[in-house]
């Protein structure tokens, strides 16, 4: 006989709105069903309702942890539509501050998933590290949060002091190898509670179309800053972690060596970071009428942006976005078929779900 | 880099691939869009997003289906007056979400499909970001 188990719409790890209803027979989870929107803000229809300027700050209300692949996505489209070319220090401080947000949204989530396994120590030393970066981030940024970095053709502040990140940057790998790759890899406890637990297949990955380290940890190396590099990526030299076993031990293993990748991407972008100016025209940008489409590989994976101008308004015409939640979610439902029902909140959590950028 | 110029005569289309603004489209006249999806993912081809929008010119809705093809964005683009697709999400199961949100967003029915609430709540009107004038 099966019964079925409503979870949420408060989510059990990440105290999040989303709801799960689980089909059981017994301890194990049958079937589940997925319903999300409880943080639906029409932020799409906002966009259509603000001047190219305001949408740079609207869009990056989309995420409190990947704030920054929102703005620099919207900007990137708007400069392939105005036909500009940021300046090359502009372009290698987009690195330098999309690689500390990847560093920081992947320390919080290692952190919270060994809160979810009951790791506490794990927990906290953790958001210890990532406490590191998020002061890093208000240095350069004066912001925690939203960072405020990107403008249309460059970026808002400079990186005066390279060798302070830097410190950071050594200080972060060194404790990173250290502790945490260690602990996700070896790690007898953790590996007991991960291995084998919300399998999704290479095959399953690839008809959901999943992105990011969920698609990394089912075999599929794929990665925007590769496959079509952007701002300066196709300066740095960095490898892709790339795991079979699509089980949450993969997703943790993919997510704690980028983390690695992201301080060896940091320590190229910090000392060889181009002499000359970086804030791009200061006259009015012109938006002539097209659509653009934008991409950028965020801490959960590729978003897309597509915007389209009229050429006559200040406002566009539509900006659709397409973040990498929004399309790793119903894989949720594969990898909760047949898991022990004790293992439901670690097996959703472990996609490192944002539900702010999946309701937008 | 896979070769992309052979995409639309394998679907029959006279019309060629165009470069713009860093991404290629292809906008024929009329699309069969579940033979174009069947070869896309015969080609290996990832399925990104379909990207909608109302047109107030033709009071038509364009949609856009975005795919990655080796880091390439190929997007073809199709104008609905009825707003009547058929559904690509039985060959394509990424398509799940997607067209439900365009479903919630902009009123189009995609043909073959159920459909239940994503981003809206049982009983809400569909249509959401549909210009009020064309609502």
């Amino acid at each position: 006989m099966s019964y079925r188990i409503p979870m949420g719409p408060y989510h059990p790890a990440l105290e999040e709105p989303y709801k799960l209803n689980l089909i059981c027979e017994g301890e194990r989870v049958r079937d589940a069903e997925l319903r999300v929107g409880f943080n639906f803000r029409g932020i799409e229809y906002l966009a259509e309702r603000r001047n190219f300027i305001q949408v740079i700050a609207l869009m990056e209300r989309v995420c409190g942890i990947c704030s920054n692949v929102h703005t620099l996505s919207v900007c990137q489209a708007l400069e392939r539509l105005a036909e500009i070319e940021p300046p090359p220090r502009a372009l290698y401080i987009r690195v330098i501050i999309a690689e500390l947000e990847r560093l920081h949204s992947h320390i919080l989530w290692a952190g919270i998933a060994g809160k979810v396994m009951g790791f506490k120590t794990m927990f906290m030393t953790c958001f210890l590290l990532r406490e590191k970066v998020m002061e890093a981030l208000e240095i350069i940024s004066g912001n925690r949060v939203n960072y405020a970095m990107n403008r249309v053709g460059g970026v808002n502040r400079d990186i005066a002091d390279p060798n302070s990140v830097l410190a950071v940057v050594d200080f972060l790998e060194r404790e990173v190898n250290r502790v945490i790759i260690p602990v996700f890899a070896s790690n007898r406890t953790l590996l007991e509670r991960c291995a084998g637990v919300g399998v999704l297949t290479q095959k399953q990955a690839k008809a959901y179309g999943v992105v990011g380290p969920v698609a990394r940890a089912s075999g599929l190396p794929q990665d925007i800053r590769r496959a079509a590099p952007y701002a300066a990526y196709g300066e740095m030299k960095f490898e892709i972690p790339v795991e079979t076993g699509g089980d949450v031990r993969a997703r943790l293993l993919v997510r704690a060596l980028e983390t690695v990748e992201s301080c060896r991407i940091l320590r190229q972008a910090l000392t060889s970071l181009p002499e000359g100016d970086w804030w791009g025209p200061t006259e009015e940008v012109e938006v002539p009428a097209g659509t653009a489409i934008s991409r950028v590989e965020g801490p959960r994976g590729e978003v897309l942006y597509s915007v389209t101008a009229d050429g006559e308004n200040d406002t566009p015409r539509r900006v659709k976005v397409r973040t990498p939640t929004y399309i790793n979610m119903p894989s949720i439902r594969l990898m909760m078929q047949g898991a022990r029902l004790a293992d439901a909140p670690l097996i959703q959590a472990s996609i490192d779900p944002c539900y702010s950028c999946t309701d937008r | 880099m896979s070769d992309i110029s052979t995409i639309p005569a394998d679907l029959g289309l006279a019309e060629e691939w165009q470069s713009l603004n860093g991404s290629q489209w292809l906008a024929p006249e009329s699309l069969d869009v579940r033979r174009m999806v069947s070869a896309m993912l015969a080609r290996g081809a990832r399925f990104i997003t379909i990207t909608a929008m109302q047109l107030p010119e033709d009071e038509a809705t364009r949609l856009d289906y975005h795919w990655d093809l080796d880091g390439q964005v190929l997007t073809f683009t199709i104008k609905t007056a009825d707003k009547v697709v058929p559904s690509i999400c039985d060959l394509c199961p990424a398509a799940d979400w997607i067209e439900r949100e365009v479903h919630e967003y902009f009123a189009v029915e995609f043909e073959g499909r159920q459909y239940e609430p994503l981003l809206l709540r049982e009983g809400e009107s569909v249509g959401v970001l549909v210009p009020e004038e064309d609502a």
